[in-house]
């Protein structure tokens, strides 16, 4: 197995693959990258038995020998960034080592058998459909915020994926908040009637780093246990979360009635700098509407304090309520339009947040308790 | 941190109640009344929990072993501890301490730091605040409490000391100094009878003694306590009234009825100490990296063992294990037992204390879909 390769291909197929790869790894093959040279075509997997990500490089000249190897991924993935932008790499592959060079430098690098290498197994597909992949970004940058880490309920620790003939919906949450995002363009399903699956949180944020190219197509392939998506050069493969994700339907409050319209910009600024002198670990603040007016308040247990006031568009009863000041700043750094509306009913329920413009999204935040 | 000048001056309060579990008991119990109250267990190995005014008299002190008090006081009248009642009335001054501040710290169940520089209830001064405290507390728990009213945690902790019973002290900015002056030093808080011993060799028996002495000299001989030791030579503490402490450690011990002499007595001894502390683990919602076992000889000689592990523990069956082989290293027994216990300490919150339940903004009020 020899072959040549552009550095700057190389490394950006390879930042990708590599980021599946687990820094600590229960098998040891699983610190590496498998490589599979045919013809003019070189192919890169990382896996950590949960996700799979194959990255597809065609080469300038074909290769000479095709042939199969695993190399450490972190280290050929240091080595290459580490070269100089433009330079040509050499790969050939002697008895257990792997040769690489680059102008005036060579590595030496160890190898496994590529036949020990892991594949992540398929289960067949009962549902497929090609989306573009901008649209499939927009529904994970607009949520994937919102998805629960090392809960014990491990349902959230991931992205709930809704599809019907017509509709494909996101959801996350981590039981304090929720961020749902429905595509607004209707697809085309293939498969019989609708399904719901989990996928796992690494899945998810390691498939939106593929997504770099908003107009071109990516297809999805989604199983009773696996979910496939492909784009041109890769294909990402997941096992799905086995459980049930929570009906966030429920938690969706009914009819709000007191109604807070403002700009997105000034809001985020006054939560910004109220944020810094909130409780660091619970990053409380206390939200005073009057009307027409927003008082943001934040202590900490030093007892140094912070209070914005900004002008909005109220007209509600007058109204106190306390809110984790993060979650509020992770919704309103996602939303886009110049105006937010924020809806509540009482000091105990959980508040709606939106764009005035757009609808495909939907935010619930549960306060705190002042 | 002490270049605080421009600071305003703090106004603290501590609010200590007058032996708390034994006026209770007293106060529920009408023969107990005027009468020499001792809360603990009488058994053999029992001791003394608190001890009422009476039988303070006849030298009787908490932390006493039972046997001993009723030696000094024949008359004693040992009561069993209802810890739930005092806990509720814990929970009911507290809440007349919410009235007047936000910043509070319970040291335990029957004391607390106020800090009530912001007059929350616009009293117009920390002293009559601190009357109206104990006044609240009489008229609606029956019971009375001391108070020491300052400008810094240190001092109003002595001064809460200083009239007890029901009593009252204040140590205004400018007398702050002087008083530590003549202060004995083991009346210092956080110098017990070893720092006292330590510091009587070293010739210091009052705080002008302490504050005779150079930083390095302090930290050479107080290692972590001496910043500490040496500001609050000088009246100064800048410690905060902070409603968010958390617990340091979570554990148990248990004096065995009869001494304990065989390795499989030992063993079965530590299960039953392991199940419950990890109660007590699990009821705190805490996890933590170090586990030590104590284990003190019929001679009272005792010794530590100690693990600290890279990472919390979070299953009962890693905790029991380390447990397990700390007592391993300390087999075969050598002499009999009379306690052993066993500490998780290096803890990491996974939720906080319920002192900080008290303020809102410290406190993890988050609420939760439900669903």
């Amino acid at each position: 197995m020899k072959f040549s390769i552009s550095r700057d291909s190389l490394v950006r197929s390879l930042n990708l693959v590599a980021g599946v790869v687990e820094r600590r790894q229960t098998l040891p093959i699983l610190a590496n990258v498998l490589l599979v040279l045919k013809e003019d075509w070189l192919s890169l997997t990382g896996t950590d038995l949960e996700v799979e990500l194959v990255g597809r490089i065609q080469l300038a000249v074909a290769g000479e020998e095709s042939g199969e190897v695993t190399v450490p991924a972190r280290k050929l993935l240091d080595i290459c960034k580490s070269l100089p932008e433009g330079s040509e790499v050499k790969f050939s592959v002697k008895e257990s080592k792997v040769a690489v060079r680059s102008g005036s430098s060579r590595f030496t690098l160890s190898t496994l058998p590529a036949r020990e290498f892991p594949n992540v197994e398929n289960s067949i597909g009962t549902h497929q459909l090609t989306i573009k992949q901008g649209q499939l970004k927009r529904l994970i940058d607009r949520t994937g915020f919102a998805m629960a880490q090392q809960d014990v309920r491990y349902y959230l620790n991931g992205m709930l994926w809704e599809l019907d003939s017509k509709q494909l919906r996101v959801v996350a949450t981590d039981g304090h908040r929720l961020a749902m995002c429905t595509l607004k363009e209707k697809i085309n399903v293939t498969g019989e009637g609708g399904v719901q699956v989990i996928l796992p949180r690494k899945g998810v944020l390691e498939l939106v780093r593929l997504l770099t190219d908003d107009e071109a197509d990516i297809q999805i392939n989604i199983g009773s246990n696996h979910i496939r998506a492909a784009t041109g050069e890769y294909t990402f493969t997941s096992k799905l979360v086995d459980g049930k994700f929570p009906d966030y339907g429920k938690v969706v409050p009914r009819s709000p009635n007191n109604i807070l319209k403002g700009s997105r910009q000034s809001l985020r600024q006054a939560f910004t700098r109220t944020a810094i002198l909130s409780n660091e670990k619970f990053r409380g603040v206390r939200l005073k509407l009057t009307e027409n007016t927003l008082d943001i308040v934040a202590n900490n247990p030093e007892q140094e304090e912070a209070e914005e006031t900004v002008s909005i568009d109220y007209s509600g009863e007058a109204l106190e309520i306390g809110f984790n000041v993060s979650y509020l700043l992770d919704v309103l750094g996602v939303l886009s339009g110049d105006q937010i509306k924020l809806s509540l009913a009482d000091p105990n329920s959980s508040a709606l947040l939106e764009e005035s413009e757009e609808d495909d999204s939907l935010y619930v935040v549960m306060p705190m308790r002042l | 941190m002490i270049n605080n000048d421009d600071s305003p001056i703090r106004k603290i309060i501590h609010v200590d109640m007058d032996a708390f579990f034994a006026s209770v008991e007293q106060r529920d119990n009408p023969a107990l009344r005027d009468q020499p109250v001792a809360v603990g267990g009488s058994a053999e190995r029992g001791v003394v929990a608190a001890a009422s005014y009476e039988a303070r008299q006849f030298g009787v002190r908490s932390a006493m072993p039972s046997v001993t008090a009723a030696r000094r006081c024949p008359s004693l009248i040992f009561v069993s501890p209802r810890f739930e009642v005092y806990r509720a009335v814990s929970q009911q001054i507290r809440e007349i301490f919410s009235r007047y501040s936000d910043l509070l710290e319970p040291l335990s169940l029957d004391e607390a730091y106020l800090d009530v520089t912001e007059d929350k209830s616009q009293v117009g001064s920390a002293i009559r605040t601190a009357e109206k405290i104990r006044s609240a507390i009489l008229e609606e728990t029956g019971l009375t409490a001391s108070a020491g009213v300052s400008y810094n945690k240190f001092l109003a902790k002595i001064a809460s000391d200083q009239n007890k019973p029901d009593g009252i002290f204040v140590i205004r900015p400018h007398e702050g100094a002087a008083f530590v002056t003549s202060l004995p030093v083991r009346r210092f808080y956080g110098v017990g009878p070893k720092t006292a011993e330590r510091m009587d060799r070293l010739g210091i028996h009052r705080g002008a003694d302490l504050r005779a002495k150079t930083m390095n000299f302090m930290i050479e001989h107080f290692g972590k306590s001496a910043g500490y030791l040496y500001y609050a030579a000088r009246g100064i503490d800048q410690r905060l009234v902070r409603s968010d402490r958390i617990r340091k450690s979570v554990g148990r011990e248990r004096t065995f009825g009869e001494n304990l002499s065989t390795d499989t007595a030992l063993g079965a001894a530590l299960e039953d100490i392991i199940e419950s502390v990890w109660d007590r683990i699990e009821h705190n919602k805490v996890s933590g990296r170090t586990i030590t076992l104590k284990v003190k000889y019929a001679d009272f000689r005792q010794i530590t063992r100690s693990r600290s592990c890279e990472q919390c523990l979070t299953n009962k069956s890693q905790f029991g294990a380390t447990a397990r082989a700390l007592l391993a290293q300390l087999l075969p027994v050598s002499m009999d037992v009379r306690l052993m216990g066993l500490t998780l300490s290096s803890l990491s919150a996974v939720e906080p204390s319920r002192a900080s339940r008290m303020v809102n903004y410290s406190v993890n009020s988050q609420r939760n879909f439900d669903f």
